[in-house]
């Protein structure tokens, strides 16, 4: 075990993957010499060689397209989107053509093609860097969408990604690289894909969330135990396959929801979690579902971002509400 | 005789028209020769023949429009089984990327009518407000939410609003009143009909029975809980139901209470009945009305329940029969129901006593020398003293509540 | 390779047939393209080296193996088996998004290398596909990493209505190489021994390590972009009818025949064994089965929770009902 910041424990998957499967290759901007421009690929052209590190032109089109010929290849890809908002300038490979491979080929093919990417707010980047664009994603069937919101699921679930035979887009927290840190195991870590976790037990409400939103959901639910309300925070950690158990569970102990997200409100996963909680586990709610949200705006600039990404004392406001409702 | 309908040949095409017939009626043809010249919107196309054979009806002449999927010609190959015009080809063979493998008719049209729900006669303005866990919670009991008052937020049921429904408590303050109680307009009008009614009893009893009332407080949660316990039977027992059944018991052990004194100008007797027949007050949009439960003895405490609700909603429905509404010898009533706790009820006339229930809600009481909240049901006892004294009156009071502080007793021996 | 023009040509006009017969869908003719894509599959080991095809091509793979025919006609049939070409054949299906294959090609081309396989991969694409983007990026990382990829555009002179001097401003798409760093050559696409030549040196380069080649096979497109296009609204007559002159089958015909390695009873064998090939094909291809719930297959390796329940609910209000 070690306590580790996000970025590490993935660099440590990425080196321990490269290091059981030779036909895992990383590709994307800046990785190779310089590691990445967070250093999350730190190390790796070092110590596993320009064949299986590549720095590549700046075109997110082709990082995608080609990752398709590398996996017909029998390779195993990892690419790197610098940020998630520059993967719109790749949809057309992503959702098009990565997502349907199976599908289309009738798995003659393998899919299994990595696409990390940095998203999310809080550190005052410029246009498109931090935008939250898992729901466009999820709505794309084949592709599976994972997000951690912590150090060692960060580590866990980067190795099931890379290992799994769909092709996984895994969404790391600008935020969380070096603010989230946490115990790390040591050695070959695997968290499951497709399994929420309960990130803080609790009675009255659950406060439903993903990525680095997990921890102000636990932030505000230990502020709120101070005033004697029992809150469960669900980290949902997959989006696709979405853990429809764990929702319907949570639930039901809880009566009481609020879901939050940095992305806006209309057409966010929020609504698909709220729609799951319909068909689940209707009748064992209290009162409506209450989503906290960035607004529906494209992502601001830095003056306004404080205003627009969810922060914990709009999560406790809903939290509040919904106990009163 | 193979029946080549029209197809769509260019990805959306709704119908095209016959150009020039390049077959006649008679002319045999071979596979894949050209039958025919059609113009659509995108271009004009020749259309070859799929099988060999003799061509035996053209689908249209020159110049007429047909649709997708009508008959452009008919050739007798010799083999085809002709088939009813009406049944379409939807063999896999149906164009891939062409939307008209779908007939047009069914895209974007609305989804047939889910049959609605059957509500209660609630109109959609009036649908009672309940979060989805306390709509299940009542239907699970076999509540109906209209006629719980709600004391949430907005006259919202809130779960312990159907949980005293169930058991026969009432909640909080909030009550959704009948809009036109106590509501006359100014004026003078008749005293006639049940007004007059109802008013010609009240004053007979007031002048002519001298009223004795015995008031107790007892701890229902023993009656509760037999109650509770009795929905997991499918056959759900009240605190009403438990009381007309001890009751009916203690009027067969004490018949003096069962009976009556007639006092007119020329005959003075104490009557008692062979029978004991219990009336159980119920308040109608038209006024108080007392139907009777003739043999209550007779009667397990399940019929008892039964023939309460029966006859309470046969009450508010307007379908009493007279026959219903004579020969109490009892009256029970039971003014919990309306929200109230204490009243010294009037004994209806023909009759020597009436038992009173009010609404059962928590009290300190003394249990085992220790003060506890528990629910507390007040009871009022009205006897005709000219018939009942003191002893009889307490010694009755004691064996019904004896009957609700072990309810089993009333299971037991229920037949005779 | 005129056997395999021949009989391209031949089973193409089957498939129209049956188009306008309703019973397959939407589909892009092949005539006049046949030299080009016959003549470089020829050049091609079908064992070791990979065809990404855009859409018109498959009835000029017959070296590939008779099922590229089997999965083509499935494809065209709208059945979801068309798109599995099975191991081990080095050829991929149609590709609808155009020129999103050319990245993929790269990809492949690659991966070979890095798994130490020989072969090369050989990307087919249209002067319209030429403009997209995918083509730019997909040529400039070719050149970088000197994968062994041809690149072959095939310029009919048309992308559906839009003519090729629309298309580009360039003095031509083989000069698109120079932004790539590699060679760019042109060919006479209706010349097959041309382009059996071209592909072969580009093919000799790549697998020397020379990286990669544009080829710009020049052609006439015969018959309209696909099914549903109507060229007589948009294609001068005289270009067509010049074109038409120039036949690429004929042409070739007429060389062989004329040096005795053709005749008339020769053809019409060649013409009578395609039909039979393909109506056999077409056969099978009708008789496929078909699950009731194949929508679901091959989405995820494993279905979803919910998939799965979206299965059941499919299998018990009876599934597909083809």
């Amino acid at each position: 075990m070690a306590e580790l910041n996000m970025l590490q424990a993935i660099n440590e998957s990425l080196h321990f993957e490269m290091a059981r499967d030779e036909r895992v290759v990383v590709l994307g901007e800046d990785v190779g010499h310089v590691g990445g421009v967070f250093r999350a690929t730190e190390g790796l052209y070092e110590k596993f060689g320009e064949q299986r590190v590549t720095d590549m032109p700046l075109a997110e089109g082709v990082i995608a397209g080609s990752a398709v010929g590398l996996a017909m290849a029998g390779l195993v890809p990892v690419i790197e989107m610098q940020f998630l908002g520059f993967s719109l300038q790749a949809m057309h490979q992503i959702g098009g053509q990565i997502a349907r491979l199976r599908n289309r080929y009738q798995g003659r093919f393998s899919s299994s093609i990595t696409i990390r990417s940095p998203f999310g707010g809080g550190v005052r980047t410029p246009e498109l860097h931090s935008d939250s664009l898992e729901a466009l994603f999820a709505n794309i069937p084949g592709l599976k969408v994972v997000l951690p919101a912590t150090a060692a699921d960060a580590k866990g679930l980067l190795a099931s990604a890379i290992r799994d035979p769909d092709p996984v887009l895994f969404l790391e927290p600008l935020r969380g690289y070096r603010g989230i840190k946490d115990e790390v195991p040591d050695g070959e870590y695997l968290v499951p894909l497709g399994k929420a976790r309960v990130a803080r037990e609790g009675t009255d409400v659950v406060i439903i969330a993903w990525s680095h939103q997990v921890s102000l959901a636990c932030r505000s639910a230990d502020r709120l135990a101070e005033e004697g309300a029992s809150v469960q925070v669900l980290d949902l950690r997959s989006l696709v396959p979405l853990d429809l158990e764990a929702i319907g569970d949570a639930v039901r102990a809880c009566g009481r929801v609020v879901v939050t997200q940095e992305a806006p409100t209309t057409a966010g996963f929020a609504a698909e979690v709220i729609a799951t909680i319909n068909e689940e586990c209707f009748y064992s709610l209290e009162a409506p579902v209450e989503r906290v949200t960035g607004y529906d705006v494209p992502y601001p600039v830095g003056l306004l971002e404080d205003i627009y990404v969810p922060d914990e004392a709009r999560i406790t406001a809903a939290v509040r509400k919904v106990l009163a409702a | 005789m193979f029946q080549f309908l029209l197809p769509d040949i260019g990805e959306g095409l709704e119908e095209a028209e016959i150009v020039e017939w390049l077959v006649e009626v008679g002319d045999v043809v071979v596979r894949d020769q050209p039958l025919v010249e059609v113009l659509t919107d995108k271009a004009s196309s020749e259309l070859p023949s799929p099988v060999a054979g003799r061509v035996a009806v053209l689908g249209g002449v020159e110049g007429q429009r047909i649709l997708v999927g009508q008959l452009l010609i008919e050739i007798d190959d010799g083999v085809t089984v002709k088939q009813d015009f009406e049944e379409r080809e939807t063999s896999a063979q149906a164009p891939a990327e062409t939307p008209a493998a779908t007939p047009p008719s069914t895209l974007g049209s609305p989804p047939p009518f889910a049959a609605a729900a059957p509500s209660s006669s609630v109109s959609p303005g009036t649908r009672p407000k309940a979060a989805p866990a306390t709509r299940k919670f009542a239907r699970d009991l076999g509540v109906d939410l209209t006629q719980v008052p709600g004391s949430g937020p907005g006259g919202r049921i809130l779960l312990e609003d159907v949980q005293s429904f169930s058991t026969g408590k009432q909640g909080g303050a909030a009550r959704s009143l009948d809009p036109g109680l106590g509501v006359m307009p100014a004026g003078r009008h008749p005293l006639r009909g049940v007004r007059g009614a109802i008013a010609r009893n009240m004053a007979q009893s007031w002048s002519e029975i001298p009223h004795i009332h015995s008031l107790d407080e007892i701890d229902a949660s023993v009656l509760l809980g037999f109650c509770q316990e009795s929905k997991a039977s499918g056959m759900p027992l009240t605190p009403l139901g438990l009381t007309v059944a001890a009751l009916a018991r203690a009027l067969r052990r004490f018949p003096m209470v069962n009976g009556h004194i007639n006092s007119g100008e020329d005959t003075q007797e104490v009557v008692i009945p062979e029978h004991v027949n219990i009336g159980v007050a119920v308040a109608t949009e038209t006024g108080l009305v007392v139907p009777v439960i003739k043999n209550a003895d007779h009667l397990n405490v399940a019929e008892i329940c039964q023939a309460i609700a029966d006859l309470a909603q046969r009450g508010r429905s307007g379908s009493l029969l007279v026959a219903d509404l004579s020969g109490g010898t009892f009256t029970v009533t039971n003014y919990g129901s309306l929200g109230g706790r204490w009243a010294l009820p009037i004994i209806p006339p023909g009759q020597s006593a009436i038992w009173g229930m009010g609404r059962i809600a928590d009290r300190p009481l003394v249990v085992d020398g220790q003060v506890v909240a528990r629910p507390a049901l007040p009871i009022v006892m009205g006897a005709d003293h000219r018939l009942v004294d003191g002893d009889l009156l307490e010694a009755f009071r004691h064996e019904v509540l004896g009957y609700l502080a072990d309810p089993q007793k009333l299971l037991a021996g229920d037949i005779f | 390779m005129l056997t395999d023009m021949v009989a391209a040509r031949t089973q193409a006009g089957r498939l129209w047939n049956l188009q306008r017969q309703g019973r397959v869908g939407t589909l892009a003719p092949i005539d006049g393209h046949e030299a080009t894509f016959v003549g470089a599959v020829h050049a091609l080991d079908p064992e070791v080296d990979w065809f990404v095809p855009q859409y018109r091509e498959a009835l000029a793979l017959m070296r590939y193996g008779p099922e590229v025919l089997d999965r083509y006609l499935l494809y065209n049939l709208g059945h979801p088996a068309g798109g599995f070409i099975p191991e081990p054949i080095r050829a991929l299906p149609c590709q609808i998004s155009l020129a999103t294959q050319i990245p993929h090609a790269v990809g492949l081309a690659w991966g070979m290398t890095l798994r130490d396989d020989p072969g090369v991969a050989l990307v087919s694409f249209g002067d319209g596909s030429s403009s997209e983007g995918d083509f730019y990026e997909a040529g400039n990382l070719a050149g970088v990493l000197k994968t062994p990829v041809i690149f072959l555009c095939v310029n009919n002179q048309w992308a559906i209505s839009t003519p090729s001097r629309k298309q580009t401003a360039a003095d031509s798409y083989a000069a698109k190489a120079a932004a790539f760093g590699f060679p760019g050559v042109t060919v006479d696409g209706t010349d097959p021994e041309a382009v059996h030549l071209a592909v072969s040196e580009a093919r000799d380069r790549a697998r020397n390590g020379g990286g990669p080649t544009l080829i710009e096979a020049s052609l006439y497109r015969l018959g309209p972009h696909t099914t549903a296009d109507d060229p007589t609204l948009y294609v001068p007559p005289e270009d067509l009818v010049a074109a038409q002159d120039n036949d690429p089958v004929t042409k070739y015909r007429e060389l062989l025949s004329s040096e005795g390695l053709w005749d008339d009873a020769h053809h019409a064998e060649v013409t009578q064994s395609a039909l039979d090939l393909f109506d056999a094909s077409f056969e099978r291809a009708c008789q496929w089965p078909l699950s009731p719930d194949a929508v679901l297959d091959h989405c995820y390796a494993e279905d979803t929770p919910r998939m799965a329940r979206q299965r059941a609910a499919l299998l018990a209000s009876g599934g597909h009902r083809g």
